[in-house]
């Protein structure tokens, strides 16, 4: 009794006041939606994948979208990374510092989202032990797993740097801290897994002699090679100004992460020409189930994503934006054109996954007369789902109020001076 | 009186025949066709418990066997024998069916086509190249199989598959299979919940066969159960290497004969016999 009368008064006083700031309230929120996520993911594993929407037809649906975009939104950590370490622009290490932890929540969605995905969860280990290099998508898991590694090392002097670490461990402190000598070459090691499963990623569609659209070896691996750089440059420095907005603790280079953004524009007009290019070598003439697909992307059922979301607001508009220096300088407009390259991926990944499975070739009676099918997420998906990028979006969250991860006056030296608190070191750009 | 009628009716008479001939074969009392050949000695049977045949065998030397199944497909009528078959001997939960049966395009006379759908066993499977754990490989003899145990429910084999013959166990299947007669029981383990399950050509029924002397094709014990089961003799199989087979006799009188999506370049190791007759005049 007395304990219940303890937590409630716990509540009264310390709880309920906290929650009319907004911060915890986001936090609630955000926890509440993971919640509900696990208990869906419950269901997953306790029913199986019977719950879903997927089909032989469809068997990759929104999980899949949703991994494929993590994984492309978290290259901000390698490109980023090389840049500031192997081309040496020192005055992008503070960033390559958020961008790794960016980069390692992304990994992390993706890892979750996988272990959904797949019909056996209690081998997902199968890839690391059971090889066939022939397979992209085992080049995939090896270079995941590995990579996941990286990030695991170069997070670990931020966590170090956590506040209740330093205080009541300083000796772990300085010891998680004293990893980021190893930086530069982790960030070799990183550019190296990245481009292979990045490039891979694409290849994993575009390897399929079964389905005419993505049957694209080259294109397909390049062009998701590419536009997860651009997206995972352009959600760090997202990701960064909204911060610096909303919160005195995430403190920015303004001149830096403009640059940044200067160079996301040319980047994404370089992606719009890449894209289009792709596009216009597709056939004019009747080609079974490519033209069907090419049919639904352009004018059918993803009409509106391609033209729309992957084109106009993804490439275009903040193409536009970024490169036209007098809209540039507004820094809402900035962060919109950031957060609308993002989206651009987003849409690209969910329209390719979906595109090739529409058209159903060569099952149909008559055989080979290309028949269409359909696919929308289950409620048990998308709960899965939000859950999981809630955890992405608290994750951010802890790490821009607790870990510092966007603090980008301070230039840091490889050794760092690991049990030095960021937050002391003068800013100064504020 | 239209010709569908007793279309309809010669299917109904001839389904309930073939019922009586799976469950006649699941009983395991020697048909008066296989008198001839060896009998198969009871020990020799692998019981149902035990698990079907996954050794990987050795990829250095060359099979002698090269198993190829021909469906001829102006004979077949559509009536599905050959699934019950199949669902009966490899345990098939009821919404998945390893081959399917789909209605084509009719020929310039009118009569309806139908078109048998089993696995490929591609030569060059694009499953077995992507399968990221390797749980779809190529056997000895060059057929496709699944290894249950390895695989990951990842499900990009049928993504990969030009014949969608690839079947995702969304659910586990539990009870008593309705599609297995009560005299007889199924010849491989089921499935778990949450792998690919595919068309095996009977492995089972063809190593056990051959364990024992007896000739794939010929020998209806070492034979794939749909190739029984079918009254119509539209499915054929057999050891292309041998000149008398079946299936050699098969595809050297019909030069017609085609396989799906030959432009692939997969390989596939099923081939079709068209119900056009205009087509096999023009070919020869």
């Amino acid at each position: 009794m007395t304990l219940i009368r303890r937590a409630a008064t716990l509540i009264r006083h310390n709880a309920l006041p906290a929650l009319r700031q907004p911060i915890y309230r986001w936090m609630l929120f955000l926890m509440c939606l993971m919640a509900v996520g696990v208990g869906a993911a419950l269901v997953v594993f306790i029913k199986g994948l019977g719950v879903t929407n997927l089909t032989d037809l469809v068997p990759w649906g929104l999980w899949i979208s949703v991994d494929l975009s993590a994984i492309a939104l978290a290259a901000g950590a390698f490109s980023i990374s090389a840049i500031a370490y192997l081309l040496r622009r020192k005055e992008l290490q503070p960033v390559a510092r958020t961008a790794v932890y960016v980069g390692f929540v992304g990994y992390s969605i993706a890892m979750m989202m996988l272990l959904l995905d797949i019909g056996r969860p209690d081998r997902f280990w199968h890839g690391f032990v059971f090889w066939n290099i022939h397979s992209p998508l085992w080049e995939v898991t090896m270079c995941v797993g590995l990579y996941f590694s990286v990030l695991m090392l170069e997070v670990m002097p931020i966590l170090g740097h956590w506040q209740p670490v330093e205080h009541r461990f300083p000796r772990l402190s300085h010891r998680l801290g004293s990893l980021h000598k190893l930086t530069p070459y982790l960030a070799f090691v990183g550019l190296c897994l990245s481009t292979l499963h990045q490039s891979s990623l694409g290849l994993t569609y575009g390897k399929l002699v079964a389905r005419p659209i993505w049957y694209r070896p080259w294109p397909m691996a390049i062009s998701f090679y590419l536009s997860a750089i651009v997206g995972g440059m352009a959600l760090v420095t997202f990701i960064s100004l909204v911060s610096a907005r909303l919160t005195p603790r995430a403190r920015v280079n303004k001149v830096t992460l403009d640059k940044l953004a200067y160079t996301v524009g040319w980047a994404v007009l370089f992606l719009l020409v890449l894209r289009w290019w792709d596009l216009m070598s597709m056939p004019v003439d009747y080609e079974p189930a490519k033209s069907e697909a090419l049919y639904i992307l352009t004018r059918g059922r993803l009409a509106f994503n391609f033209w729309g979301l992957e084109i106009v607001l993804g490439m275009v508009l903040p193409a536009v934006l970024l490169l036209v220096g007098h809209f540039r300088r507004i820094e809402r407009v900035r962060i919109l054109a950031l957060a609308l390259v993002a989206v651009g991926v987003v849409a690209y990944r969910w329209d390719t996954n979906l595109v090739g499975q529409l058209v159903v070739f060569g099952q149909v009676p008559g055989s080979d007369v290309p028949l269409f099918t359909n696919y929308t997420p289950s409620l048990i998906e998308i709960l899965t789902a939000t859950g999981v990028i809630a955890y992405g979006l608290l994750a951010v969250t802890f790490g821009v109020r607790y870990l510092n991860v966007i603090d980008h006056g301070e230039v840091v030296e490889a050794p760092a001076k690991a049990s030095v608190p960021a937050a002391v070191v003068p800013s100064s750009y504020r | 009186m239209s010709s569908i009628d007793r279309r309809d009716f010669l299917k109904l008479g001839l389904a309930a025949t073939a019922t009586a001939a799976v469950g006649i074969g699941m009983s395991r009392i020697p048909l008066p066709m296989t008198a001839t050949s060896a009998e198969p000695e009871p020990d020799t049977i692998i019981p149902a418990d035990e698990p079907a045949v996954i050794a990987r065998g050795d990829h250095d030397q060359p099979s002698p066997h090269h198993w190829v199944m021909v469906i001829d497909q102006s004979k077949c009528v559509g009536c599905d024998l050959c699934l019950a078959a199949c669902h009966a001997y490899n345990d098939t939960p009821p919404n998945i069916s390893w081959s399917r049966v789909e209605e084509v395009e009719p020929t310039a006379e009118g009569r309806r086509v139908f078109r048998p759908t089993p696995c490929m066993h591609c030569e060059d499977a694009p499953c077995v190249e992507i399968c990221p754990v390797g749980a779809t490989y190529h056997r000895y003899d060059g057929l496709v199989m699944m290894d249950y145990e390895r695989c990951i429910g990842c499900r990009y084999c049928q993504l990969s598959c030009p014949y969608g013959v690839r079947h995702f166990n969304w659910e586990a299947f539990t009870g008593p299979n309705p599609d297995v007669p009560a005299a007889g029981h199924p010849e491989v383990p089921r499935r778990p919940r949450g792998v690919v399950e595919k068309c095996s050509f009977c492995v089972q029924r063809i190593d056990r066969g051959l364990a024992i002397g007896l000739t794939p094709g010929f020998d209806p014990d070492a034979t794939p159960a749909c190739v029984v089961a079918c009254t119509y003799g539209a499915r054929l199989f057999g050891d292309l290497n041998d000149p008398d087979s079946p299936v050699s006799i098969a595809l050297r009188q019909r030069p017609d004969a085609y396989r799906l999506k030959e432009e692939l370049g997969t390989g596939p190791r099923v081939y079709y016999l068209p119900a056009e007759p205009a087509l096999e005049e023009s070919a020869s």
